[in-house]
């Protein structure tokens, strides 16, 4: 350490002044082009858009008759479930009851 | 506000540590200290959440290369102090927090490596204030320092003087206290006693009083 005494000097927040500094976009770009030439690069991580895709990537090819459509549909629609939700507690039902 | 942007591209170096001693000190003397806690491990909030935050220091966490600038000034008034804690990378936000700094700090361990990979920080701060026209006062602080320097140490040291890098002095020594302050939260006057505490005050306290000095131009 250096000085015979280091804290000879009382903190004084009113010394402490801001000095004006360009925050323009304009000043913003040429600090990002600097850093790109000296390996500063963008590291944020990049927010994916729109939703997450659906873990329900396998596919039946039902064709069922019109009435039995638009009731699956509507049932869907009311509970705010894809379709094939219907179907996968349709069919754990299907193998409860082969089991009992 | 005065800003403080404790940037180094090279991890472990002792940025946060840094952060946490001088925003702590300031607070300590008396003026009202806002952290920017950059990193993405959040050194500064795993430390703010250990236990209760000093009187006059306020956390601010996750934010990101979008935000920085904005962050800054929204908190830049006379008389308190923006502390902007980095990640120890070379990112874009680390370029941004520099081109709105009153100062910048780079700790460096007293290592080849460190100095190497830290004297990257000092290039793009020169070239920064060539393309800003503006200076950036900027200075190297030296951590986890024995009592003894070694010759490695005094080498870099004399190297760095000579190109003209301000160098502060006291460094900031090995200390328990010094990596103990994240385990306990608050700082060196309110957590239990590790190792030599009426040292590590004293080492931090002058540590932020050279700082303090360049802020205000005595130095």
């Amino acid at each position: 350490m250096t000085g015979p005494n280091p804290f000879s000097i009382a903190l004084s927040p009113s010394k402490l002044r801001s000095k004006p500094k360009d925050s323009t976009p304009q000043t913003v770009a040429r600090s990002d082009e600097i850093a790109e030439k000296h390996g500063f690069v963008e590291r944020a991580p990049k927010k994916r858009r729109g939703r997450k895709p659906s873990p329900r990537t396998g596919q039946v090819h039902a064709k069922v008759m019109p009435n039995v459509a638009r009731e699956i549909s509507h049932e869907a629609s009311a509970r705010g479930v894809q379709q094939g939700v219907l179907i996968e507690e349709a069919w754990a039902l299907y193998k409860a009851s082969r089991k009992s | 506000m005065p800003t403080i942007v404790v940037a180094s591209p090279k991890g472990g170096a002792g940025k946060s540590t840094t952060a946490v001693l001088l925003g702590t000190e300031l607070a300590n003397g008396g003026v009202s200290v806002t952290m920017l806690d950059c990193d993405p491990n959040g050194s500064l909030t795993l430390w703010a959440e250990r236990g209760e935050l000093p009187d006059g220091i306020t956390v601010l966490s996750d934010i990101s290369e979008a935000d920085i600038v904005r962050t800054i000034k929204a908190h830049d008034s006379d008389g308190k102090v923006v502390v902007v804690d980095l990640e120890g990378v070379a990112s874009r936000l680390v370029s941004r927090a520099i081109s709105q700094a009153d100062l910048v700090l780079t700790p460096m361990r007293a290592t080849t490596l460190d100095a190497t990979i830290g004297a990257r920080a000092l290039q793009l701060i020169a070239e920064e204030e060539e393309a800003l026209d503006r200076t950036i006062p900027h200075a190297v602080v030296f951590t986890m320092t024995k009592a003894i320097q070694s010759k490695q140490h005094k080498g870099i040291a004399v190297s760095l003087k000579e190109q003209g890098v301000d160098v502060i002095d006291p460094p900031l020594m090995e200390r328990a206290a010094f990596s103990g302050i994240f385990a306990f939260g608050g700082d060196l006057h309110s957590m239990p006693p590790q190792g030599n505490m009426q040292g590590a005050r004293d080492n931090a306290r002058a540590f932020a009083m050279q700082v303090y000095k360049r802020l205000t131009g005595e130095i």
